[in-house]
């Protein structure tokens, strides 16, 4: 294990001078070589160096100061602080509605789901999966449906390995249909000022057709499993038992919180409409909401405020973000995505069916291995630049959220739904995911949902 | 004053390869939470407690989902506690173990106590083999000694 973490700590500063040397016979400048170098660095920390990303991009920011790749100001303005209080905000009314027991009471609706046969079960997972990772994020989201689903294949003493993959598979899919269901939502919204609505409208019903053609594929794959639970339920007799394993949390409490959450999704879902009726800049609500609730909660339960700010707000993954970002606004503050714009547009002949399908497919395969945050993150200086060259970038900016997200179903790092719920497996189960146990049924979705927003957004003109 | 002056020196302890339902059974019987895990050479390998042996036949997820209340005891509780004698030691208990030395003194091991929230620190010497233990009890009670306080 030590050898091999000295040989990635050799691995990971020749990788770095290799990106500087290709940099510079590309002919990018001293600042762009070291600011695409920085960059690079944190793509390779999530890679090879998942526990030190962190330190890395600290390293990684001060050395841009220093080398006066960029100043202080610049640097603060790319860490996209609205960014990082919306899902600081976002955090907060989860850990209000965990504490409130909603999630509990989510599972409760699955376990007493009537008269339950297999198929109504795995199309009440995935489409619960969906929506519930549309509203909150994917990784609360997934944790909650996983539990459900081991709670009730325990039950019937059946395997839940198919129906965990069905439900991460669902998960990522629905994570696409909101501003909500994943950081790469509200980072795409933030710098392309498309809207909860142009969500609604462009993102939620692809969302849909894929999550379908998802189910549609699950059900052939797993047929001989989904029949073995079909048999198990009808020999167990129905869920009695489990209709009373959880109890539905108190009923005032969990009517607060669900009545707070309402609002904040229905003034997310008016937000534009609002912004253009007080005069407001784009995006000026939607990222203000979530801090609104979120205030408001800790107004209303002072005593557990610290606790929701200390405890429910992931502060480890929000400060690698924000490094991020300011490390991606420095590709383009020095003009490195220009360059790159400039190569890919070369490269498709100007022809932007082409940009937009290599876009969508790269970001597919790309985030089937990376954080697709940081994907992301790398992907929006360069689509920004596309625009300063004419091109028109509404559709790059849905093949980024599509791919980004689609991707993340082809392999089991693919996402950080994957990690968590193949984590929650193994530990409760003692059961190991294979690389390829996961990966054909995952490249299959993979395909054919990146294909669906893929013919979509090149034959639909609705997309341009 | 030292830790050396109150610690006990007749350690009782389990071992790694030891089955988790044999270790539980020796908790039981010695009326305590918790035991130090030594290895054959004498060190100290890590620390065995019920806790682990709850946070084991637990859902792992219980401590991610919130206020998640359980009218009825899942079926996987019981069937993981019946295994429980499958499982060695060495797979539940907890490796980062906080220790002190014998030339401790009697407040820095009340100070560590009370922030890393242990109940009993075994003392170590420099060669990581375990001489002795000190429970918060122990300690608790030197404080009434130099306070000349008679305990009945």
């Amino acid at each position: 294990m030590e050898n091999r973490l000295i040989l990635k700590f050799v691995f990971l500063p020749l990788l770095i001078i290799l990106t500087g040397f290709i940099a510079q016979r590309i002919g990018l400048n001293i600042h762009q070589i070291i600011a695409l170098s920085i960059f690079s660095a944190s793509v390779f920390a999530t890679l090879l160096f998942w526990d030190f990303r962190v330190a890395i991009a600290f390293l990684g920011i001060a050395i841009l100061l220093i080398t006066k790749t960029v100043d202080l100001e610049n640097m603060v303005k790319f860490a996209s602080l609205e960014v990082i209080l919306f899902l600081v905000g976002m955090m907060v009314l989860v850990g209000l509605l965990k504490e409130g027991g909603f999630f509990a009471w989510l599972v409760t609706l699955i376990l007493r789901i009537r008269n339950l046969t297999a198929k109504k079960f795995v199309f009440i997972i995935s489409i619960l999966s969906a929506l519930l990772s549309c509203c909150v994020d994917e990784v609360t989201s997934i944790i909650f449906m996983a539990a459900a689903i081991l709670e009730i294949c325990n039950y019937f003493e059946v395997d839940p390995t198919p129906f965990i993959i069905i439900s991460i598979l669902s998960t990522n899919i629905g994570s696409t249909g909101t501003v909500l269901g994943n950081p790469i939502g509200i980072l795409i919204a933030s710098k392309s000022g498309l809207t909860f609505e142009d969500f609604i409208l462009k993102a939620f019903p692809i969302m849909w057709v894929c999550l379908l053609s998802a189910i549609f594929l699950v059900i052939i794959w797993y047929r001989k499993e989904i029949k073995k639970l079909g048999e198990n339920i009808k020999n167990f007799g129905a869920n009695e038992i489990l209709i009373k394993l959880i109890r539905v949390p108190p009923e005032r409490q969990l009517k607060i919180g669900l009545s707070i959450f309402a609002l904040t999704l229905l003034f997310i879902a008016l937000h534009h409409r609002l912004e253009l009726l007080w005069g407001l800049e784009t995006n000026t609500l939607l990222l203000s909401i979530p801090l609104i609730s979120a205030g408001g909660v800790m107004l209303w339960r002072h005593s557990q405020a610290r606790s929701y700010i200390e405890k429910d707000v992931d502060w480890w993954t929000l400060i690698f973000f924000l490094l991020l970002f300011a490390k991606a606004g420095t590709l383009k503050y020095t003009g490195v995505t220009e360059v790159l714009a400039r190569k890919i547009t070369y490269l498709v002949k100007g022809n932007p069916i082409t940009l937009i399908s290599s876009l969508l497919w790269t970001s597919a395969i790309g985030s089937s291995i990376l954080d697709n945050v940081v994907l992301v993150a790398a992907f929006i200086p360069i689509v920004q630049s596309f625009k300063d060259l004419g091109f028109v970038v509404q559709p790059l900016w849905w093949a980024l959220l599509f791919g980004g997200c689609f991707g993340g179903n082809i392999t089991l790092v693919g996402s950080t739904a994957n990690i968590v719920a193949l984590g929650i497996l193994e530990k409760e189960k003692n059961i190991r995911m294979t690389f390829f146990r996961w990966f054909w049924v995952g490249l299959t979705v993979g395909v054919v949902t990146t294909g669906v927003a893929w013919l979509a957004l090149i034959w639909l003109p609705f997309y341009r | 004053m030292k830790i050396k002056e109150i610690m006990k020196k007749e350690v009782v302890s389990v071992k790694p390869e030891d089955n988790v339902m044999d270790a539980l059974r020796f908790l039981f019987k010695m009326r305590i939470s918790g035991l130090p895990v030594i290895n054959a050479q004498g060190k100290l390998v890590g620390v065995f407690t019920e806790k682990d042996v709850l946070s084991h036949i637990l859902p792992s997820y219980i401590e991610k989902v919130g206020r998640f209340i359980y009218e009825d005891n899942p079926k996987s509780t019981k069937k993981k506690f019946m295994e429980l004698d499958k499982v060695k030691v060495s797979q539940l208990m907890r490796r980062d173990v906080i220790t002190t030395n014998e030339d401790t003194g009697l407040c820095e091991v009340a100070r560590i106590m009370l922030t890393q929230k242990a109940r009993r620190l075994p003392v170590v010497d420099k060669s990581g083999k375990v001489v002795g233990i000190v429970a918060r009890e122990d300690v608790v009670k030197a404080y009434a000694k130099e306070a000349e306080w008679k305990i009945d």
